[in-house]
């Protein structure tokens, strides 16, 4: 099978594909406890099986979650992207910052540009963030990101969720990344 | 690593990488009683979860599951291939075929000509399978295609039985392969009736 992982490039990183020499740090985020908002902590295995899905997510939809890696230092820092596996309520922009890269605002700035490219390139005419209950910094990077609270949703595996909602490409000029950024 | 998965031809099988049109067979299969041995039944998001996890793993190592087509109809069988998720002692070679079309050799021939593969084509000089213990057809198809339990061997969480296949050598020209040829060639042949239990 063939399928293409798009890389975009912000003004601090790039966008790219996961790959095999993303496990250590990402296996790092996911046994910590700071992953206990996103499924955590996850077991060595599970966090590789994770990474492996998340590439398949592209070709099973199309899109998918990208590594964030810093332009400076070549650093993976986060995952973020669009997701929506089977069960979900409808695709989601999603944010994980892996451990040390917390507080630079990179989430903001890849949120903004996958945002974009869902609107832009993909053509979504909306888009949601799910937010585990206390999970404040998340929640308040998506009220930075324009989003609204917009009810709940629980997941038989992640349990309760708020939703919150993105703004859309109508309220966006150009996509948001100017907008917002 | 190859960003096209190879295409492995058998007397009567297509082996491919798993497409996105082949998850709901994957899904029935998965979230039955079937997988009881795999890990399942799974609900349909760990499936999913899984399914994705599979063509990933082609991207991290460079070999994994196929899916089992039918040579003729294109219809989907089960999966065969290899599978090594981080902390697994050794690559394993796996099997699972959809319950419906259990009994005709099905696994026996994918998962001969994926070892050859792994073997002939990746260089692997050897290779494991974990079993569920109580999984007696799949420790029935670890036997014909040779492999023996290896009880020095690692499990995955000692829950397993590890059967140790047949080296590259013991599988080159030897009457070991003869015999599995000749299984497999009496399963290809439509005038072939097998008596006793439903074997994968």
């Amino acid at each position: 099978m063939t399928f293409a992982i798009p890389t975009l490039e912000t003004p601090r990183l790039i966008l790219r594909a996961p790959r095999a020499e993303d496990f250590p740090p990402f296996a790092e985020f996911y046994a910590s406890e700071r992953a206990k908002f996103v499924g955590g902590p996850l077991t060595p295995e599970g966090s590789w099986r994770m990474l492996a899905m998340e590439i398949g997510h592209w070709a099973l939809k199309g899109f998918g979650r990208w590594i964030a890696e810093a332009r400076d230092t070549g650093e993976a820092v986060g995952l973020i992207g669009l997701f929506d596996p089977e069960g979900w309520p409808e695709p989601e922009i999603g944010w994980d910052i892996f451990n040390g890269f917390e507080g630079r605002g990179y989430a903001t700035e890849a949120a903004l540009h996958a945002r974009a490219y869902a609107y832009d390139v993909l053509g979504w005419q909306t888009a949601i963030s799910l937010v585990k209950p206390g999970n404040d910094r998340s929640a308040a990077l998506a009220a930075r990101l324009g989003a609204r609270p917009d009810g709940d949703f629980t997941h038989e595996r992640h349990g309760f969720m708020h939703v919150w909602r993105h703004p859309g490409p109508s309220e966006l000029a150009d996509g948001g990344v100017e907008a917002y950024a | 690593m190859p960003k096209n998965i190879p295409v492995i031809e058998t007397t009567r099988l297509i082996l491919r990488g798993p497409e996105p049109e082949d998850y709901p067979n994957f899904k029935s299969t998965f979230t039955s009683y079937r997988a009881r041995f795999m890990g399942g039944p799974l609900n349909p998001y760990e499936s999913w979860m899984l399914y994705a996890a599979e063509i990933g793993h082609w991207r991290i190592r460079g070999f994994g599951m196929w899916m089992i087509h039918d040579r003729d109809t294109d219809e989907t069988y089960g999966m065969a291939g290899g599978w090594k998720p981080a902390m697994w002692p050794e690559a394993e070679i796996a099997w699972v075929i959809w319950p419906e079309v259990a009994g005709r050799g099905i696994a026996l021939e994918a998962t001969h000509a994926a070892r050859n593969y792994f073997y002939r084509q990746l260089g692997w000089k050897t290779a494991v399978s974990y079993i569920d213990p109580k999984n007696l057809d799949s420790i029935r198809l670890a036997e014909r295609l040779g492999a023996r339990k290896d009880p020095a061997a690692p499990t995955v969480d000692g829950h397993d039985v590890v059967y140790r296949h047949p080296s590259p050598e013991e599988l080159d020209g030897t009457q070991l392969a003869h015999g599995i040829e000749m299984e497999i060639g009496h399963y290809a042949d439509p005038m072939f009736k097998p008596k006793g239990w439903a074997l994968d």
